[in-house]
């Protein structure tokens, strides 16, 4: 019965992001998410233990505070969680956070079948955790998957791409990771929510590691986004629209 | 050594690889080179837009999937020193090129807008959104190669000159791996590339049900323009194809005129219309964010107001 693992970020919900004045971030009125994608990843792993049986870990490599994310982990069914925590896993770059997955998966979570990963994250999606983290693993990774399966030992599963669909198969253990559309994430109520705090959480110190490397990229600025628009509104009734219509006139638009 | 490698499967992404290749190469003095695989196109066609060396791999045999030159790479990249590699943004090139930065315990910057070389601190640097849009990131990288994935559609194509020379040389053929591709299925295209389009009229979720969209294709028509979408519409309603979909993991557009219909506008789709000229909206939630993205939005439904529209443009 295969053990699976699946991998989340705990991220800022990039919703609530404000420009501040001088054309910095405003982080001031943020709220935390476990990163979209990765409720696609958590929701497969659980719905191929339906299938197959075993077990599902998630997994999260995070700053102390992202315990509320491996609660919320939790309640959308895993059966137990493994949290790396430390006030310096925060920032981490890429090549970092697939170090410190990977020791994490050497030394506690191994052996192991699958790991599953979403597509990219949903504050940074650089899409490179996943494969870099197979790369360190030494094992297969298919990354941009639609569908997936277990069978006989292998993965099959449906990879997108440019030109259309790959059926690609890999032995086991593999490396998953999946678009929004594999599945539609549950919903946890409040029976999962209760459930969830009975579940066991193993918490992974720094120390406990090996020393992680040092940052590849080092970022140099972090600016807004800038969207200047007049941000005028119209109604719906007649004299509006012929308004609005005449607005695009003047603009040479229609 | 040194030099400026690009990756890419396909002829116009590589060509398009080459043009900003081509700048970095000569402001950082190097060369050019372009990693092709053998039988899919022409060395001398590379070489006429700009590489002067072409690295010739093996070609992929059927069922064999690209993760099989990770080694090739990593180990041509190990002899040879490049300063950077740049790959094109495609599902299979940033898969690759995530392995091949992690072999060589490198950064990889994916999704880059921008990459220009610094001649003041020698270093390159690159813009890349972060935030889902809502922020532009900016970073160097410490380790070397420097490696980049770039969207396609980024830069121009290199165009071929007259009188170019380069070398050619044949890499090693990969032991397979033990991926396999089982089976294609290939799509075919059947909506135009709306990047170049003029008009675009954008549906989100706020369409009950796919026949409907059929308001918003008259609307275009009206317009003279293409209709495009959110993510959710392309990818989880399967309404409609995804090289419709605008945003972050879509497409970038730039027309004169973009309209979304039942689109909430959160950042990474409205991350997508950046460029648009005039932005406007319906929407029947006045606070949805897209309304803080756009130049005109009528607040209202849009079974109500696209009818209204399509009357009041008749008369037009
Ligand atoms: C990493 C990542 C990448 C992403 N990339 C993209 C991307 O490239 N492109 C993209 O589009 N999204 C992308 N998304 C998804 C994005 O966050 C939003 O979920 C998506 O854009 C919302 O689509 P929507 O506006 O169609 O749907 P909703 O957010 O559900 O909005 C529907 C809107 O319709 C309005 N509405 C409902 N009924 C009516 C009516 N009758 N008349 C008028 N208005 C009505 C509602 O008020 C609402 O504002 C990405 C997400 C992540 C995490
Ligand atoms: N800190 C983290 N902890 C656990 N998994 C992560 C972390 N960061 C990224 N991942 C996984 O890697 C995927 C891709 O992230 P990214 O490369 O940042 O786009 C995410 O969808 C997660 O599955």
């Amino acid at each position: 019965m295969p053990t699976i693992i699946t991998c989340f970020k705990w991220v800022i919900d990039e919703a609530y992001i404000r420009r501040g004045s001088s054309g910095d971030l405003d982080f001031s009125a943020v709220d935390y998410k476990i990163s979209d994608y990765d409720r696609n990843a958590i929701e497969e792993a659980v719905k191929l233990k339906a299938v197959h049986g075993g077990t599902v870990a998630s997994l999260t490599v995070g700053v102390p505070e992202a315990t509320k994310g491996i609660k919320d982990s939790l309640s959308r069914g895993p059966d137990k969680a493994f949290f790396a925590a430390d006030a310096s896993f925060n920032n981490l770059e890429p090549s970092q956070t697939a170090s410190l997955l990977a020791a994490v998966i050497r030394s506690f979570i191994t052996p192991y079948d699958l790991i599953l990963c979403g597509e990219g994250s949903s504050d940074l999606y650089t899409q490179q955790v996943g494969p870099r983290l197979a790369e360190i693993l030494q094992i297969p990774s298919i990354s941009f998957v639609q569908k997936v399966e277990l069978k006989d030992g292998k993965v099959v599963a449906e990879r997108r791409v440019e030109e259309g669909v790959e059926v690609v198969e890999a032995p086991l253990p593999a490396l998953v990771t999946v678009l929004p559309d594999i599945n539609v994430p549950r919903i946890p109520g409040v029976k999962d929510t209760l459930m969830a705090s009975k579940k066991p959480v193993v918490t992974i110190k720094k120390e406990d590691l090996p020393p992680f490397p040092a940052p590849c990229l080092e970022t140099v600025e972090m600016k807004a986004a800038k969207m200047d628009r007049s941000c005028e509104k119209f109604g719906t009734d007649a004299a509006e629209i012929a308004r609005f219509v005449d607005v695009l006139r003047k603009k040479a638009l229609i | 050594m040194s030099g400026i490698w690009i990756i890419a499967e396909k002829k116009e992404h590589a060509l398009e690889l080459l043009t900003i290749g081509r700048v970095l190469a000569a402001q950082m003095e190097t060369k050019l080179s372009a990693f092709l695989w053998k039988d899919q196109n022409v060395p001398e066609d590379y070489i006429a837009c700009g590489a002067d060396e072409i690295m010739l791999a093996a070609p992929g045999s059927e069922g064999q999937s690209l993760d099989a030159f990770i080694p090739v790479i990593a180990a041509e990249a190990e002899n040879n020193h490049p300063d950077a590699i740049l790959f094109a943004a495609t599902a299979r090139c940033r898969d690759l090129a995530a392995r091949v930065a992690s072999r060589m315990n490198t950064g990889l910057c994916s999704s880059c807008t921008s990459v220009a070389y610094d001649a003041a601190d020698r270093t390159i640097k690159m813009e890349r959104l972060a935030y889902g849009g809502a922020a532009v990131q900016k970073v160097i990288c410490k380790t070397r190669p420097v490696m980049v994935t770039i969207p396609p559609g980024t830069f121009e194509q290199a165009k071929a000159e007259a009188g170019r020379t380069g070398i050619q040389r044949e890499l090693s053929t990969p032991a397979p791996s033990v991926l396999k591709v089982i089976e294609k299925k290939t799509k075919v295209r059947e909506t135009k590339d709306i990047t170049e389009s003029r008009v675009i009229v954008a549906v989100g979720r706020g369409f009950d049900k796919k026949e409907d969209l059929d308001l918003a294709r008259k609307l275009a028509c009206a317009l003279g323009g293409e209709i495009g979408c959110t993510r959710p519409i392309s990818e989880e309603n399967h309404w409609l194809p995804e090289e419709l979909c605008i945003g972050l993991s879509g497409v970038q557009v730039k027309p004169d005129f973009y309209l979304g219909l039942g689109v909430s506008g959160q950042v990474q789709h409205a991350t997508g219309i950046r460029q648009a000229k005039v932005v406007a909206a319906v929407n029947k939630d006045e606070n949805a964010p897209i309304f803080s993205v756009a130049d005109f939005g009528i607040v209202g439904n849009l079974y109500d107001v696209v009818p209204k529209l399509l009357e009041a443009l008749k008369r037009v």
